[in-house]
C-alpha cells in the first residue's frame, strides 16, 4: 500500500493519517483503536500542545482567576497507550492522490492508507479598513484566548463585532471582568442565525442587565486608530471607541488541503454518510465538512462538537469495515451570564415557535414545529425538555400546539394522537 | 465539577469493576486524574462522553450502587434535569459519571452503564 517516495516521518502498516487534531480528529484517531484497527494511526497537529477541549476558551478560560490551561482532549499517556502517533507543530500542505502520500510542512513526505481531512474552521476575518490593525482579535485557538484574555482588563472599552455564539461568550465574560462592552450587530436582534425571537430578546435583557450594550443594523465600515485599534465606524458615521475589537462574524471551513487536490468542496468538503469525500481513499470530519442530513436531507455544514465526534464514529467505522451508531439529532450549547441555551435540532426560520413556560422565570424552552412535527427545540437552563426533545425529535413526533404551550404537561405528553414517522419513513429519509 | 478533584497524582490508582451494556464484567484502572468518565472512555467502554464532560448530554450515564451513590455528593440541577428524562432513571443510583470525581472512597466500586436511549 505505501508508496515509495520521500522520507516518511512514521513507518507503520496501512497508516491512516489525520490531518487535524481538534476533537474530531482526535475522535477519529481514539474511535479507530477502540474499534480495533491494527494499521498505523497519525495525528497531523498544527498546534504544539496537546489537543485541546474549545468550548471552554469563549467560557471559563476567560475569567478572572481561572486557569491558563485548558482541558485536554485526552491525557499525554493516552496516545502512547493507543499507539497513535502525533506530529506537533506540523500542518498538511498538498496530497498527491496517486501516490497516496502527504505533503508536510517540515518539508517531509507521508504515505497514507486512509486520509482523514479533519482541519476544522477558521475566523472569518474582517475585511474592512483597519481589521489589521493591533487590538483586532478573532477567537478560535487557545493562543487567541490567552491574548484576549490578557486585554480584557477592567475599564477596557471592548466592541464587539457579531451577536452569535463567540461574541455573546466574550461580552459576558468582559462584562464580568468589568470591562465597557458594545456589541454591534448587523441583524435586528442578537443570535438571528439559530434562534427565534423570544430567545433573542431574553438574552438581550440578560445582557443588558450585565451592562452590555447592543448596537443593532450596524454595519461596520473601518476601524480606526494610529498604532493600534481606536475606534470602530459603522455605516451611518457612528464611532465607537474602543480598546478592544473582537470579530465574532462566523468561520470558514478549512478545505484548501482538499480543494487543492481537487476533491469536491462546496463551502466545505463534500461527504457522504461515510464521510468519504469524492476520493474514495480519503474522508473528512467535523467542522471542515458538508454533507446531506440523515435527518431533514437539508445539505448542512454544521459547527459543534457533537457533530465533529458523530462524523468521527462514522469515519472510524467505515475505515475499520464496522456499523456505525445511529446518526444522532445535533445540538449545541452556549452559557452566557451563567444562563445555558441548550438547542437540539436545526431551527429553520419559517418553524412554528412555540414558548413554553414563563421567560421571566428565567427558566423556558421554545419548541419548533414543521409540518406539525417537532423540529428543534431551544431550552434556556431548562434541560428535562431537552432530552426528551432531542428524542422525539428523532422519532418525527406529531406535536399538538395547544398541548406544547402548556409548560406544566411533559412534553412527552404533548404528541398528537396521528402516527410518528414509520421505520419505512426513516429508511427511505436516510437512504 | 461537583465532586473531589485531586491534585496529588503520586497517589495510586483505584480499580473500577464495569458492567457494560450486555452484562459483560470489566475491571479498569481508575487514575487520580481522571473523572470517572474519563476513566471509562480512555479504556474504550462505550461511553460517547459527547460533551466532553459538562454534563450536558447524558451519554455517560452510569448506575451506581446505592451505599455508594449515598456517599457523593448532591447532583447538581442540569446534572438532575437531564438525567430524570434519562432511560432506565434510579433515583437513587443514576449519576453522569463525568460529574463523579476520584476519590479514594470509590476504590474497587461497581458502575453499570445505562442502556442507550
Amino acid at each position: 500500500m505505501r508508496s515509495g517516495t520521500g522520507a516518511a516521518p512514521v513507518m507503520t502498516r496501512n497508516p491512516v493519517v489525520i490531518a487535524g487534531a481538534g476533537h474530531s480528529g482526535v475522535a477519529v484517531a481514539a474511535g479507530l483503536r477502540s474499534r480495533g484497527w491494527e494499521g498505523g494511526v497519525l495525528l497531523i497537529d498544527a498546534e504544539n500542545e496537546l489537543p485541546y477541549e474549545r468550548p471552554p476558551l469563549s467560557k471559563e478560560l476567560l475569567k478572572d482567576g481561572a486557569s491558563d490551561e485548558s482541558a485536554v482532549l485526552r491525557k499525554e499517556k493516552f496516545y502512547a497507550d493507543k499507539g497513535i502517533d502525533r506530529l506537533a507543530g506540523v500542518t498538511a500542505e498538498s496530497i498527491d492522490r496517486d501516490s497516496r502520500t502527504v505533503l508536510l510542512s517540515d518539508g517531509t513526505r507521508q504515505a497514507y492508507h486512509r486520509l482523514v481531512i479533519a482541519t476544522g474552521s477558521r475566523a472569518r476575518p474582517l475585511t474592512v479598513p483597519g481589521a489589521g490593525l493591533p487590538g483586532v482579535r478573532s477567537l478560535r485557538t487557545r493562543g487567541d484566548a490567552l491574548e484576549l484574555k490578557r486585554l480584557l482588563v477592567r475599564g477596557a472599552r471592548v466592541a464587539i463585532i457579531g451577536a452569535g455564539y463567540i461574541g455573546l461568550e466574550v461580552a459576558a465574560a468582559a462584562a464580568a471582568k468589568g470591562c465597557e462592552v458594545t456589541v454591534l450587530e448587523f441583524q435586528d436582534r442578537v443570535m438571528s442565525r439559530v434562534t427565534s425571537g423570544p430567545v433573542s430578546r431574553h438574552f438581550e435583557q440578560l445582557h443588558g442587565r450585565h451592562g452590555v450594550r447592543f448596537v443593532f443594523g450596524a454595519a461596520v465600515t473601518s476601524i480606526d486608530g494610529g498604532q493600534r485599534a481606536e475606534s470602530v465606524t459603522v455605516a451611518d458615521g457612528t464611532v465607537f471607541p474602543a480598546d478592544v475589537v473582537l470579530a465574532g462574524i462566523g468561520v470558514l471551513p478549512n478545505e484548501e488541503l482538499a480543494a487543492d487536490a481537487g476533491l469536491e468542496c462546496r463551502d466545505g468538503i463534500l461527504v457522504d454518510g461515510d464521510g468519504r469525500t469524492s476520493d474514495p481513499a480519503i474522508y473528512a470530519s467535523g467542522d471542515v465538512t458538508r454533507f446531506t442530513s440523515p435527518i431533514d436531507c437539508a445539505s448542512q455544514r454544521l459547527e459543534c462538537i457533537q457533530n465533529a465526534q458523530a462524523q468521527a464514529d462514522r469515519v472510524a467505522a467505515h475505515i475499520t469495515g464496522q456499523a456505525a451508531a445511529e446518526p444522532e439529532i445535533p445540538w449545541f450549547w452556549t452559557v452566557q451570564h451563567g444562563v445555558r441555551l441548550q438547542t437540539a435540532g436545526v431551527r429553520h426560520p419559517e418553524d412554528q415557535a412555540i414558548v413554553r413556560g414563563e421567560p421571566s422565570d428565567g427558566k423556558f424552552s421554545v419548541v419548533y414545529l414543521r409540518k406539525g412535527r417537532l423540529a428543534a427545540v431551544d431550552t434556556i437552563a431548562h434541560l428535562a425538555d431537552f432530552r426528551t426533545a432531542k428524542r422525539l425529535i428523532a422519532q418525527g413526533a406529531r406535536i399538538d400546539p395547544a398541548l406544547a404551550a402548556d409548560p406544566g404537561i411533559p412534553l412527552s405528553e404533548a404528541t398528537s394522537g396521528t402516527p410518528n414517522h414509520s421505520d419505512a419513513d426513516l429508511a427511505a429519509a436516510r437512504s | 465539577m461537583s465532586n473531589t478533584s485531586m491534585s496529588n497524582t503520586a497517589m495510586s490508582s483505584n480499580t473500577l469493576t464495569v458492567v457494560d451494556r450486555e452484562g459483560a464484567t470489566h475491571d479498569l484502572e481508575w487514575e487520580p486524574d481522571q473523572s470517572m468518565m474519563e476513566a471509562l472512555r480512555d479504556n474504550d467502554l462505550p461511553v460517547l462522553a459527547s460533551c466532553g464532560g459538562t454534563a450536558s448530554c447524558a451519554t455517560c450515564h452510569v448506575f451506581l450502587e446505592q451505599d455508594v451513590f449515598s456517599t457523593l455528593e448532591e447532583r447538581s440541577e442540569d446534572e438532575l434535569e437531564l438525567l430524570v428524562e434519562a432511560e432506565g432513571y434510579r433515583e437513587c443510583g443514576s449519576r453522569l459519571s463525568c460529574q463523579v470525581g476520584f476519590s479514594r472512597d470509590l476504590n474497587g466500586v461497581t458502575v453499570t452503564l445505562a442502556p442507550e436511549d
